[in-house]
């Protein structure tokens, strides 16, 4: 664990070169590249991810560093040309399911998934989780358009024989994807929260700005709130990593981006209703966002199932 | 059963956190029959208070009291922290209300920073063994979330502001905590003109058995008479019992905060996660109660991790400020957010049942709907959130 200025500095550095790769049309995984961000994860997985996708969400930068997050959780040496498939859109099951010598398939992939050689796949067996590399020529693979073009999903199905399955940490994973996917909409609550206080101190109204209105304040507060909660959620479950906190970061997120997106956009009003204006792909992106690795909705029902199996209500964090 | 509690090796006060807890669990898990409340739940306010100030006493005989207290008052030294793992403990066993205990960390603090020294030592002790109870005036009919406006009159009997040696005092506070089982309250007076807003207020520490005061209880909408209105009627009060300087009595309020916003808050947080467990014990096992809790364990979560990065930026930089607002906001809105679930999942318990457990969630449920407006309103946070934090400018 690296110290808080230490990671500070790190987050504005990243932060800037995202976003002049973003402004300059630059390829943003080459850019991580650039940043070792291959050596962060290694190192200090759970710094690197909050670092890396705080910093995407905030430049809308479409990168396929999920993958590489991943890949390694799962054991592999991550690389550009190893692909991971994704559980299916507001889904968290492992993709892949082993019957009769069969492995069937479903799920999304990031960008990567479309050109790379092999696809990692984690499938669920009676004995627990197990992960195959399949060459990408069995897969079927189909750009999704969806509401944000930009964000590279695809979705992608096979089926093969199932050989060289491999005991995984199945959970360790989709924790890591769950807070990588939740750190990338912070970075987005935050960018949307400060075009809409940006656009309050300027649009004039009435004679004034319209951040002189009470009604205008109090929504920008209730997204600061939020955002600042979330910000709280990733910090504890970068700090007491588990599947548990993890999950629950996740869902704050999702909560965090219906507040935010709800508040900024009308804040925003006419403007943030047209392409003219950025908000639309932050809006965009965390939409499609939200439904990685399970939706708040999803999440908020498990962690309540479970709560009601157990009869049980752990605390998770201490002072 | 034995009726004081066994005795226990003490950890250092420089202990790591951890092991303070580990120990405190342990002897609070010993003692828990000698602390537990000897009456049947959900209790009256008049024993709850008396199960606050017995287990305060217990505590301070056996030691556990004096932690994160500076020795100057009596304490043990070590981190504030120390305190807020004994409030939460308390509140997570169900041993003393997180209300009333918590009080202790926006009086005695108070104490200690502004009072003349020898004073603090003689009564901050009396606080912490459950001897005595303080209460706190600063609200008054036309100064809630506007505390500057305040009229209260304190005016020095002989000579002027710097050489009095009385104050006689005139005036009302109201919403008042535990007036009526306050030995001591420390009050906001107005010294200087009607219109001198913030500058003008002088703190008193004041014996509520001085003639002139009067303290009539007002009913809650849980049936419970906790705040009182108090009546100052020519109050005399010696001058060396001005809290902080003449005309300072702005900065003895808002150093009241930190711990407000920190310590306070953690216990209510420990005391939210026993009423979600208590919930979690009896709901019944289905879909909508999933959602529910669920929900309410999810906005706990992100509110325990934001108050305790908030603890300990405190104990690193020995100050918070304006950004606990989202800390309160946060505080209030998952109150409300556990005690509405408990209407929904429990149909009835609230409205109807005349058992101990409706007697209990009804009471509770209802003071949950305080939450947005004590300790300044939720609006009142969300324009400090606007014009502090957002940097948004005036407000038109």
């Amino acid at each position: 664990m690296i110290d808080a200025e230490e990671r500070a500095l790190m987050s504005e550095s990243v932060r800037g070169a995202l976003a002049d790769a973003v402004e300059n049309g630059d390829d943003v995984d080459a850019t991580l590249a650039k940043l070792d961000w291959l050596e962060m994860l290694r190192d200090e997985p759970d710094d690197a991810i909050g670092i890396v996708f705080s910093a995407l969400g905030w430049t809308n930068g479409a990168a396929t560093a999920l993958d590489d997050v991943l890949a390694a959780a799962l054991g592999r040496e991550p690389r550009p040309d190893l692909a991971v498939l994704l559980p299916p859109f507001a889904e968290w099951e492992a993709p892949g399911r082993v019957a009769g010598g069969e492995l069937r398939a479903e799920g999304l992939g990031t960008a990567r998934a479309a050109g790379a050689h092999e696809l990692l796949v984690v499938c669920e067996t009676d004995s627990g989780p197990r992960a195959t590399v399949v060459p990408a020529a069995v897969t079927e693979i189909r750009r999704l358009n969806g509401v944000d073009p930009d964000c590279g999903l695809h979705a992608v199905r096979f089926e093969t024989s199932a050989t060289d399955l491999v005991s995984v940490d199945g959970a360790l994973a989709l924790a890591r994807g769950r807070r990588a996917v939740a750190h990338q909409i912070e970075g987005a609550c935050r960018r949307m929260l400060d075009l809409a206080r940006g656009h309050a101190l300027e649009r004039e109204q009435f004679g004034g700005p319209i951040a002189r209105f009470q009604a205008v304040r109090h929504k920008l507060a209730e997204a600061f709130v939020a955002t600042e909660a979330l910000e709280a959620a990733l910090d504890a479950a970068r700090d007491d990593p588990g599947p548990e906190t993890a999950a629950l970061a996740k869902a704050v997120a999702g909560r965090t981006q219906r507040t935010v997106t709800r508040h900024a956009q009308q804040v925003l009003a006419g403007i943030g209703f047209t392409t003219e204006h950025s908000f639309h792909r932050y809006l965009k992106r965390t939409m499609v966002l939200e439904g990685l690795f399970g939706s708040a909705d999803a999440i908020v029902r498990d962690v309540g199932r479970r709560l009601l199996a157990g009869r049980e209500v752990p605390t998770l964090i201490e002072l | 059963m034995s009726s004081s509690p066994s005795g226990s090796h003490l950890p250092e006060p420089s202990a790591p956190l951890p092991d303070y807890r580990a120990q405190l669990n342990a002897w609070l898990d010993v003692n828990h029959e000698v602390l537990a409340p000897r009456y049947p739940a959900p209790g009256t306010l008049d024993e709850h208070v008396a199960q606050m100030q017995r287990v305060k006493s217990l505590l301070h005989e056996a030691g556990w009291m004096q932690y994160g207290w500076p020795e100057c008052v009596g304490g043990r030294g070590g981190s504030p922290m120390l305190r807020t793992e004994l409030g939460a403990a308390l509140a997570a066993r169900d041993l003393a209300d997180p209300g009333l205990f918590s009080l202790i960390e926006v009086l005695a603090p108070t104490l200690i920073d502004f009072a003349p020294p020898e004073l603090a030592a003689e009564v901050v002790p009396q606080l912490l063994s459950g001897a005595e109870m303080w209460c706190q005036g600063f609200s008054e009919p036309d100064a809630g979330s506007d505390l500057a406006s305040l009229r209260c009159r304190a005016t020095p009997r002989d000579g002027d502001a710097a050489t009095a040696s009385e104050w006689m005092i005139n005036g009302q506070k109201v919403w008042t905590s535990l007036a009526q089982y306050s030995q001591r309250c420390v009050l906001l007076t107005r010294t200087g003109p009607l219109d001198s807003r913030h500058r003008g207020i002088t703190a008193f520490f004041v014996d509520m058995d001085t003639p002139g005061i009067s303290v009539r209880p007002i009913e809650m909408i849980n049936g419970e008479q906790e705040f009182a209105e108090v009546f100052f009627d020519d109050v005399v009060v010696p001058a060396d019992r001005i809290l902080g300087e003449p005309g300072g009595g702005w900065a003895v309020a808002m150093s009241i905060l930190p711990y407000e916003r920190s310590s306070c808050f953690w216990q209510r947080i420990a005391y939210l996660y026993t009423r979600l467990q208590r919930l979690v014990d009896v709901a019944p096992d289905d879909e909508r109660s999933a959602e529910a809790v669920g929900e309410a364990y999810v906005q706990l979560f992100a509110l325990r991790a934001r108050s305790r990065a908030t603890q300990h930026r405190l104990a690193q930089t020995g100050t918070i400020g304006a950004e606990t607002s989202i800390d309160k906001v946060l505080v209030a809105t998952t109150e409300q957010t556990v005690f509405d679930a408990v209407r929904r999942l429990l149909p009835g318990r609230v409205e109807l049942d005349d058992g101990d457990a409706g007697e209990l969630w009804r009471n509770e449920y209802l003071y949950s709907r305080a939450a947005t407006i004590y300790g300044g309103t939720g609006e009142v946070q969300r324009n400090i959130i606007a014009r502090r934090l957002l940097e948004l400018g005036d407000e038109a």
